[in-house]
């Protein structure tokens, strides 16, 4: 199938929960849904577009919103679901039930981001420490890091 | 009785230190639990703060086997969001040496998955003719690991006749050896017995939890971006996607080996065909608003980089996914129903090299928490008792 083709059937198939379908460059396409039509549209994805591959979840800070990007890949083209939460309310079905190999990219997304991904079936945390504290979010644009004061033992001679 | 046995998380000579919390029971594994972050650089945060020159020389630095996969990977990315085209002579450079880094790459994986078997030989042969790729690669580019041959929109240097000859050599001769080596993996029985059925990842599985490379093809998942996706060069090479259908750790080393060979056919193919011309465009300093995605076949599977720009001189965003933490949920799935004697083979695998030197273990008794130090040395031996005491299985064919 070539691109247009992709981008007509999705179209189709997704009618008005496709808020935005781009195709920016060759074998990249990019498909906007509300948050509540995430699993719906992802499930499609992997039944009919043959994109049971996810290569990765992207966060995006945005401001006023955060935006997830769902990277899949078939071998027509590079798929790309992209979901927008509010910040004050950052909340997301879990996909896991769908793409069982999203687990690590979710629990990423989780500590980085400060998104709640409701029903996944790990929810601990991936690369921070556990004695991070719960509201820092480092991938956010308002999070910076702040180097603590150096402590010499017995001060500087 | 339930025993858990933590392994990790420091280790010199990984990349990424990680902690794996195994439940046994007896030998065999029943749970596996990994943790990551004990080494968490915070590189994708960092990008950010760099321009888009200098994020070269620091996705480089992502990884220490693999160096040109991310860069490349990272420049493919960008030369998309300033729209420029590299020359097609900066494009063959640039695939050469991601070519010859998959050859060098390949062979010290061979060398390990030898080594953890009890094939020291083995070992000692892949990682002499390493050397040879190596010094190839230093002759191009100046450096064993760090290559950094990329710039935005092409690459740094040029080869001559010379340097096109030695190569053309190099390959030859490491072609003639391997192909010699496989030809003796044949007469070598317990070899194949001892990582025949090791290991197991199903099709169904491999495709489920994401897996890439070696790892998935071993599985019967015939999935190569060079194919899928071909970037660059790519469409303009002979090769053919190389897969196992044994879905274990022979499988893995059946990929890796016919994937060598294919690298050399390209390699020369490259080499051969080189256009003439420039090998670098001017890049702009500041990129266009916009996103990109790029995707690259690194030796151990695919390299995703995305990257945002918002029309300065340096990223929005970078994010970056390494093909070893596509497999992480995949080697859990291995290890479970596995044998402790089979965790060094199964681990060195998916090519994370957690088990290539020494280290401690520790064995944690489920039931009074109790600790007993194990040292990897032990964890070794008791692996090669178990190759000794494992039956010949006598449907286990090598290949070649």
């Amino acid at each position: 199938m070539s691109d247009i083709d992709i981008v007509e059937s999705l179209k189709r198939d997704l009618g008005a929960k496709a808020l935005e379908v781009a195709n920016p460059d060759r074998r990249r396409i990019f498909v906007k849904v509300a948050p509540a039509d995430l699993i719906a549209a992802v499930t499609l994805l992997r039944d009919k577009y043959d994109c049971a591959y996810l290569a990765t979840i992207t966060g995006l800070d945005k401001g006023e919103t955060l935006e997830i990007l769902y990277h899949f890949a078939s071998t027509a083209a590079s798929l790309t679901v992209r979901t927008e939460v509010p910040r004050t309310a950052p909340r997301l079905a879990s996909i896991c039930p769908v793409i069982p190999g999203a687990i690590f990219y979710e629990r990423e997304i989780q500590e980085m981001f400060g998104i709640a991904v409701e029903g996944i079936p790990d929810p601990r945390r991936l690369n921070l420490p556990d004695d991070w504290p719960e509201d820092q979010h480092p991938l956010r644009k308002d999070w910076k890091h702040v180097r603590p004061a150096e402590v010499i033992p017995g001060g500087k001679s | 009785m339930s025993f858990k046995i933590p392994i990790g998380p420091q280790h010199p000579a990984l990349k990424e230190p990680i902690s794996l919390r195994m439940t046994v029971d007896g030998e065999v594994i029943t749970d596996a639990d990994l943790r990551l972050g004990y080494n968490h650089r915070g590189v994708e945060k960092l990008a950010e703060d760099k321009t888009w020159i200098q994020n070269i020389y620091l996705t480089e630095r992502i990884c220490g086997i693999c160096s040109h996969s991310h860069a490349s990977c990272y420049v493919q990315a960008v030369e998309k969001l300033m729209e420029i085209v590299p020359p097609r002579r900066g494009l063959y450079i640039r695939y050469l040496v991601s070519e010859l880094e998959r050859v060098h790459s390949h062979l010290l994986w061979l060398g390990v998955a030898g080594h953890e078997a009890g094939f020291d030989s083995f070992f000692m042969y892949t990682w002499r003719d390493r050397e040879i790729v190596m010094d190839l690669l230093e002759m191009i580019s100046g450096n064993r690991v760090h290559y950094a041959i990329n710039t935005i929109g092409g690459v740094r240097r040029d080869i001559d006749e010379g340097q096109k000859a030695k190569i053309l050599e190099g390959v030859a001769t490491l072609r003639k050896r391997s192909e010699y080596y496989f030809a003796i993996g044949a007469n070598e029985p317990s070899f194949v017995a001892r990582i025949a059925g090791v290991g197991l990842l199903s099709k169904e599985q491999a495709v489920s939890l994401c897996a890439v490379g070696p790892v998935a093809r071993a599985s019967g998942v015939a999935r190569d971006v060079r194919k899928e996706d071909p970037y660059a060069v790519y469409d303009e090479l002979d090769f053919e996607i190389c897969t196992a259908a044994s879905c274990d750790v022979l499988g893995r080393v059946v990929v890796r080996v016919k994937e060598l060979l294919e690298s050399y056919k390209m390699i020369e193919q490259m080499v051969r065909n080189l256009p003439d011309g420039d090998i670098a465009v001017k890049a702009p300093r500041k990129a266009k608003p916009g996103e990109a995605l790029a995707r690259y076949e690194a030796p151990r599977g695919e390299n995703t980089h995305f990257v945002k720009s918002n029309g300065s001189d340096r990223p929005e965003r970078l994010k970056v996914r390494a093909p070893t933490l596509a497999n992480y949920p995949a080697t859990i799935e291995m290890l479970k129903k596995g044998f402790i004697a089979d965790i060094p083979l199964i681990f060195a695998a998916i090519d994370p090299c957690i088990c290539c030197a020494e280290r401690a273990v520790t064995l944690v008794d489920a039931r009074n928490g109790a600790e007993s130090i194990v040292l990897m040395s032990e964890l070794r031996r008791r692996a090669l008792g178990r190759a000794k005491n494992a039956p010949v299985k006598g449907n286990a064919v090598w290949p070649f």
